[in-house]
Order: C-alpha cells, then sequence, then structure tokens
C-alpha cells in the first residue's frame, strides 16, 4: 500500500512539475501567425542618424501607402514592386528575424534579412542592417 | 366438466411444482466457468479488498460520508504580469484587455463528513470549464507608431480538473436542526487538460496547475441541497516568467446521490 501510494504521488508530482512545453518553434509558430496572410503597407521608413538622439528620416511614405509587402502562408512573399521570393522567420541568437530569398523582376537572386523589432495582428516594426545606420520599417495592415 | 376441472387443477399444479424445482434447480447450478472460477484464486480482488480494508482503516474517524453531485456557475478573471516577456510580439491592449469576469461553469462530485466527529470537512473533485476576463497589468507602447499594447497573450478560455479540500465552520446561525449555515476555508488545486496556446507558451510562460485558497459560504436546506458561494484566489504552483492571479467566484448547488438514483 505504501509503494503504491509512493508510486501515484511520484506520478502525480512528475506530471504538475513537467508542464512546460515550450519548443524551439513556439515563438516563430506565433509569429508566423501574425505575420502571414496579411498586407503589410509600409507607413514609416526611418534611418538612424549618426547618434541615436537625432534619428534622421531618410523617406518617409507617410499617408500614400503605395509600399506592400504580404507573406503567405506557404512561404512564398511578393511585394507590390513585383518582387517575389521566398522568406522564413528564424530565432538567431535571442534574436528574431525575417530571412527573405527574393528575385527581381529580371531574374536577379538577392538576399534580404530583416530583423523584428515587433509584430502584431496589425502593427510591425522591422529594422534592416546593411552597412552603416538600420533602417527602420514601421507597417500596418490599415 | 367437474373432471375436467379437476385435470386442469392438476396439470396447473404439476407445472407450478416442476417450475419451482427447475428454478432451484437452476440457482444451485454453476456453469462450468463459474465453477472453476470458485476454486482459483483472485488476486486483483484480494487486492482491491485489501486496499478497501486498508482505506478504511485508515479513515476510521472520517464519518457520516455523503457524496453529492454539484453545479456551479464560475465567474473569472486573471490579472497577468507580461514584464518578462521578451519575444518582439505586440497585441493592441483594447483587444485583449477586459477587465471583467466571465462566466463559465464546473461540475462534480462532493463528499461530505465529519473528522472524529467534530470538525465538518468537503472533498470535491471537479471538471471546470473556464472563461476568464483578463486584466493585463503592464501597458507598453512604441508611441507613436503603435498604441498600446501587451507582450503577451493569455489563454482565456481553458478546461481543469479540480480537487479540492474544506473545513467547514458550522455558524450559529436560526434553527440549526432545519438549516444549517457554514463557513467554508480550505486549499484546491486546479489542473489544465486542455491545449495550451503556442501564444500561452512563449518565454516559458506556460503553466498547467494552480493552487487556490478558497473561502466562502454554504447553506444546508435540511440534508435536501446545498447552496454554496466559493471565493477562489489561484496562482501558478510553478514559477513563470509570466506570473497570473486567477480569481474566481463559484455558485453552485449540491444534491445527495442517493436522492437523485
Amino acid at each position: 500500500m505504501k509503494t503504491l501510494f509512493t508510486v501515484l504521488l511520484a506520478a502525480i508530482s512528475l506530471t504538475i512539475f513537467s508542464c512546460n512545453k515550450e519548443t524551439s518553434t513556439t515563438q516563430t509558430n506565433v509569429m508566423n501567425n501574425l505575420l502571414t496572410n496579411k498586407n503589410w503597407y509600409l507607413d514609416y521608413s526611418i534611418t538612424e542618424g549618426l547618434t541615436s538622439t537625432t534619428p534622421v528620416v531618410f523617406k518617409t511614405y507617410v499617408g500614400q501607402s503605395t509600399y506592400f509587402i504580404t507573406y503567405l502562408k506557404n512561404g512564398v512573399t511578393k511585394d507590390s514592386d513585383g518582387i517575389t521570393g521566398t522568406y522564413t522567420v528564424e530565432l538567431i541568437n535571442s534574436q528574431s528575424q525575417i530571412h527573405m530569398q527574393l528575385k527581381t523582376i529580371n531574374g536577379n537572386p538577392f538576399e534580404v534579412i530583416y530583423n523584428i523589432i515587433s509584430v502584431g495582428e496589425s502593427n510591425m516594426v522591422l529594422s534592416k542592417v546593411i552597412s552603416g545606420p538600420a533602417t527602420k520599417l514601421y507597417f500596418t495592415t490599415k | 366438466m367437474n373432471k375436467r376441472s379437476a385435470l386442469f387443477q392438476k396439470i396447473v399444479i404439476c407445472f407450478s411444482f416442476l417450475l419451482l424445482l427447475a428454478q432451484e434447480v437452476n440457482a444451485q447450478t454453476l456453469t462450468k466457468k463459474q465453477q472453476d472460477s470458485a476454486f482459483l484464486l483472485h488476486p486483483g480482488q484480494e487486492r482491491l479488498r485489501k486496499i478497501k480494508k486498508s482505506i478504511a482503516k485508515t479513515f476510521v474517524d472520517f464519518v457520516g460520508n455523503n457524496v453529492s453531485l454539484y453545479g456551479a456557475l464560475d465567474f473569472s478573471k486573471q490579472n497577468i504580469n507580461d514584464n518578462a516577456i521578451t519575444a518582439p510580439i505586440n497585441y493592441l491592449y483594447n483587444n485583449v484587455n477586459s477587465n471583467t469576469y466571465n462566466t463559465g461553469f464546473s461540475g462534480g462530485f462532493r463528499v461530505d463528513g465529519i473528522y472524529k466527529e467534530k470538525h465538518r470537512y468537503a472533498l470535491s473533485f471537479g471538471l471546470n470549464r473556464i472563461v476568464a476576463g483578463s486584466n493585463y497589468k503592464n501597458i507598453h507602447n512604441l508611441s507613436p507608431f503603435i498604441e498600446d499594447f501587451t507582450y503577451f497573450k493569455a489563454d482565456n478560455v481553458f478546461t481543469t480538473i479540480s480537487i479540492a479540500a474544506h473545513y467547514k465552520k458550522l455558524l450559529p446561525v436560526n434553527d440549526m436542526n432545519k438549516y444549517k449555515f457554514y463557513a467554508v476555508l480550505g486549499p484546491s488545486f486546479d489542473y489544465k487538460i486542455s491545449k495550451i496556446s503556442d501564444a500561452q507558451l512563449i518565454n516559458g510562460a506556460g503553466n498547467r496547475a494552480f493552487i487556490n485558497l478558497d473561502l466562502g459560504a454554504e447553506f444546508d436546506n435540511k440534508g435536501y441541497y446545498i447552496l454554496y458561494g466559493h471565493y477562489k484566489l489561484g496562482n501558478y504552483i510553478s514559477s513563470s516568467t509570466v506570473p497570473v492571479q486567477m480569481n474566481r467566484f463559484e455558485i453552485g448547488m449540491s444534491i445527495k446521490t442517493k436522492d437523485l438514483f
């Protein structure tokens, strides 16, 4: 009886304390769900200045909605400029990123990597780092 | 005519006698399987008998147990602290925050009894469908681009199984032979059995088990039924990056199973 009770207690304890089931894909799954099957319209594009306290607005699309990009559930992306390709959401060294393998209209391949600053159901902020100051892109779904 | 009647009477008597005899023979006749079984040892049954005996011996002081079925309405709200979330995710505050008590329901059975003929108790086992309002304690913003948002979205509809042990103190109110009022205090434990969403699991925030402190009052109407109201204050049993405090009001009724079936 005592053995049975001990085994039962151990089984219950194990069940209770082994309940976190987060996996390596949990975060990317959530971000993918928020990202896909929407048109993301670029509202602002801000390039940081030489000092962090004096950012310079390099380019802005305020109120124009001239550029948008779509991430489809099947891993395909396309934008309003006619650029298409594939994308993956990845978590590298705790930094969430969108990796895009794209082709220009002329068929020239190129790669773009964005750091995800924040993604939600209707807002997204990405950061594009090539060299020099980072450019932050502010999207909404309208 | 008389001869016929007498003959008929004799036949009926004979038939009745044979029927009775057949029944008796039937009652004494065991099938081959039953006969074999009677001579065999039944370790399973023996073990069960021993366990029952052992339980009866252990719980000898727990007397007057009545089993009841209960059903209740659950009004729930969860307070969520998402400060430790590092994932770059935003949920618009106005879309996810509802600082209200939402209604769910629960059902199960409970055992009411007396310990050492002095201390009244109730043990209950239930299934709960919790629909909770969500109160997010922290508001973040990325002004002027993103209005108020949270980093985390908690599941607000889920199912738990629960177990509770309550101490019941009889209150000297009214005629205690007819109507009994009790103050109730004790712990309860809930375990989520429904699927936890990915959004809830992010950054190790997910938790399945929480422990509650229950406080309430009960009204026993001559033993026919019990009406009760319990407040449950709950917290996750293990540490989480997003501590959640559950507040629940349970209003329900229990009826003895022997009165129902």
